[in-house]
């Protein structure tokens, strides 16, 4: 014990105290700005309060002032050393509307993450839709929900609307919402797989595929790819590229979790991760709508020509969407030259 | 005094910062139990509020119930995710179930949480509550250092214990005008240079939850304190401690533990 407390104590608790003060007014502050006199004020006490925590920490046995004095310095060091956001930045409603370039100027930084999750796709498509093809057996296996197997049924009960009991805007407006809630959760899941460097990410996209491969081939087969394409188009147009943006999403965060450490700049990355996100967000919400309002018509309501013709023209329209809005310059070597905020 | 002090508990796991002036500083972190309870108390109350929401959506959408269905489905959805995030992210780390449970998230270099760490580590619970009730995030937590699930792995962020401490006050102990310890300083010196930090903390602790001990427990622990006192750190002579009670040997032990004025006694 080579410390007096009792005198440092004495000597000390006025600064404390003020330190106390400082931060409680600064952050009971909704910007938690400093002006400059505050922050040369506030730089120096925590210089001091900083080099008392030491002294007590190696020179005296004291557990509680310790402790306090960690949670003070702590406190301190964290208003000193973070840069909050403004209220106006947050509250600016055109930051808001900037999502809507932001996600197509992601999509192409990332764009090789996207080509990943579209290949393993495919692949699962082509396993999928050979194993239907030339081991009709297969089916039962590939396809394990009842009406997937039995397409003739099913399209004669679409046809009557025998599958639904009561056809109308209500029942489709709640069937919406828990398409989009479904789609955004297994898409949220395909992006957050990431984490197991991806490899969870590509086994929901294959088996994805392989869903996807055998039911196209399967309802081909027997005659009925008009109405399949009709019917899964106007939704499947937004609904299996934002599965594949989820991928993207999934393939970008491994990617940056097997980085080194000192490499990452994970602020940015995490905008990016969060952009894509909600970019796929709006895109299954317009797709759970179509389905539920749109898709769900067959002919004669809806001749299957027409259905057809509006899923190609949604296509259209994404793929330049995707492609053409926001900034042009945004090649990944654009990215490279920022600097890292966050270790 | 003594009841005014927060209870420390000594087995918790902790971070230590390095500041880049060479400070070190010691967060405690905070475990997954109570972790577990804020989130539940947090579903609760987003359940609460939606089905709240919902008797109104209904009676808004009587003629179309179809609508309010929609309506609900998707608010639930969409507040289970918002709900974390925007708290987190515009309230100091905190939802209204970690507040009540003095837990904050924060970032790992011990700033305070941005606004997309709050976003990616709630969005990550899809992930973490996998298969069910939170096993992943669960094990994922208990088998990090920094009790880490993989959301906070993935933002960076820690979720840290933030009970309200004031600056310490004087105790019971220091206030004895007489402590007949001091009278054998070699001995005396002894006791301070051989008391470990977590011993000395221990008779501290023993001592301040004097009452809320019962007596037949606090009986044995001051016995078992003294005794190893006696035998293993500095023994006082004998006709000394047969005069004192066990309860006695301890406040003048922590008298000479931490009562700072009769250090320049004892040095002079």
């Amino acid at each position: 014990m080579i410390l007096d407390l009792e005198r440092f104590q004495a000597q000390a608790r006025p600064r404390w105290s003020k330190l106390e003060s400082l931060l409680a007014a600064l952050e009971s502050r909704p910007d938690r700005r400093l002006n400059l006199v505050e922050a040369e004020q506030l730089q120096e006490i925590y210089a001091q309060t900083a080099a008392d925590l030491n002294r007590v920490t190696h020179g005296a046995l004291a557990p509680d002032l310790r402790q306090y004095l960690e949670r003070l310095v702590a406190r301190a060091y964290a208003e000193l050393y973070y840069a909050p956001p403004t209220r106006s930045e947050i509250w600016q409603p055109r930051r808001w509307l900037r999502i809507f370039t932001a996600f197509p100027e992601t999509f192409r930084r990332q764009s090789r993450y996207f080509a990943l999750a579209v290949m393993i796709t495919v692949l699962g498509c082509a396993l999928g839709g050979l194993g239907v093809r030339y081991d009709p057996g297969s089916v039962d296996v590939l396809l394990p929900a009842d009406y997937l197997r039995n397409p003739g049924q099913r399209v004669h009960e679409e046809e009557k609307g025998q599958s639904r009991d009561l056809p109308s805007a209500q029942l489709e407006a709640a069937f919406s919402a828990e398409l989009i809630r479904h789609n955004i959760q297994v898409a949220l899941l395909a992006a957050a797989l990431g984490v197991t460097f991806g490899i969870g990410t590509a086994l929901l996209l294959f088996e994805n595929g392989v869903l996807l491969g055998a039911v196209a081939v399967h309802y081909t087969q027997q005659g009925f790819g008009l109405f399949v394409t009709a019917w899964l188009l106007p939704h499947g147009v937004f609904e299996i590229p934002s599965i594949l943006i989820a991928g993207q999403a999934g393939f970008y965060l491994a990617r940056l979790l097997l980085r080194r450490r000192e490499d990452r700049n994970v602020r940015q990355s995490m905008r990016e991760w969060l952009v894509l996100i909600a970019g796929l967000a709006m895109m299954l919400v317009w797709a759970g709508m179509i389905e539920a309002f749109f898709s769900q018509h067959h002919a004669p309501v809806l001749p299957y020509g027409f259905k057809v013709v509006v899923g190609a023209a949604e296509l259209a329209l994404l793929t330049i969407y995707l492609l053409l809005i926001g900034r042009r310059d945004t090649g990944a070597e654009a990215r490279t030259s920022v600097p890292s905020e966050n270790k | 005094m003594t009841n005014s002090q927060p209870i420390r508990w000594s087995t918790t796991a902790e971070v230590t910062i390095a500041t880049p002036e060479g400070v070190l500083f010691r967060l405690p972190l905070a475990g997954p139990a109570s972790r577990l309870y804020a989130m539940l108390l947090d579903t609760a109350i987003v359940l609460g509020t939606v089905n709240g929401v919902g008797l109104l959506v209904y009676w808004i959408f009587a003629k179309a119930p179809g609508f309010g269905v929609m309506v609900i489905t998707l608010a639930e959805f969409a507040i289970g995710f918002v709900y974390g995030a925007l708290l987190e992210g515009f309230w100091n780390g905190q939802t209204i179930g970690k507040r009540l449970f003095h837990l904050r998230v924060i970032d790992q270099a011990a700033l305070p949480l941005r606004i997309e760490q709050a976003w990616v580590r709630n969005l990550m619970r899809v992930f973490d509550a996998l298969p069910f009730a939170y096993l992943v995030g669960g094990i994922s937590a208990l088998s990090s250092p920094l009790m880490q699930r993989f959301g906070d792995r993935v933002a960076g962020t820690l979720v840290v214990r933030q009970t309200p401490l004031a600056a310490p006050g004087e105790e019971f102990w220091t206030r004895q005008k007489y402590n007949s310890f001091m009278d054998y300083p070699a001995v005396a010196m002894r006791l301070r240079r051989a008391t470990t930090p977590e011993l000395a903390s221990l008779i501290q602790d023993a001592l301040r939850r004097r009452n809320e001990i019962a007596p037949y427990a606090r009986r044995e622990i001051y016995r078992d304190l003294a005794a190893y006192l006696q035998s293993e750190i500095a023994s006082f002579p004998d006709e000394l401690v047969e005069m004192l009670s066990d309860e006695q040997y301890l406040i003048n032990a922590a008298g000479v533990l931490f009562g700072y004025q009769r250090l320049s006694r004892l040095h002079g």
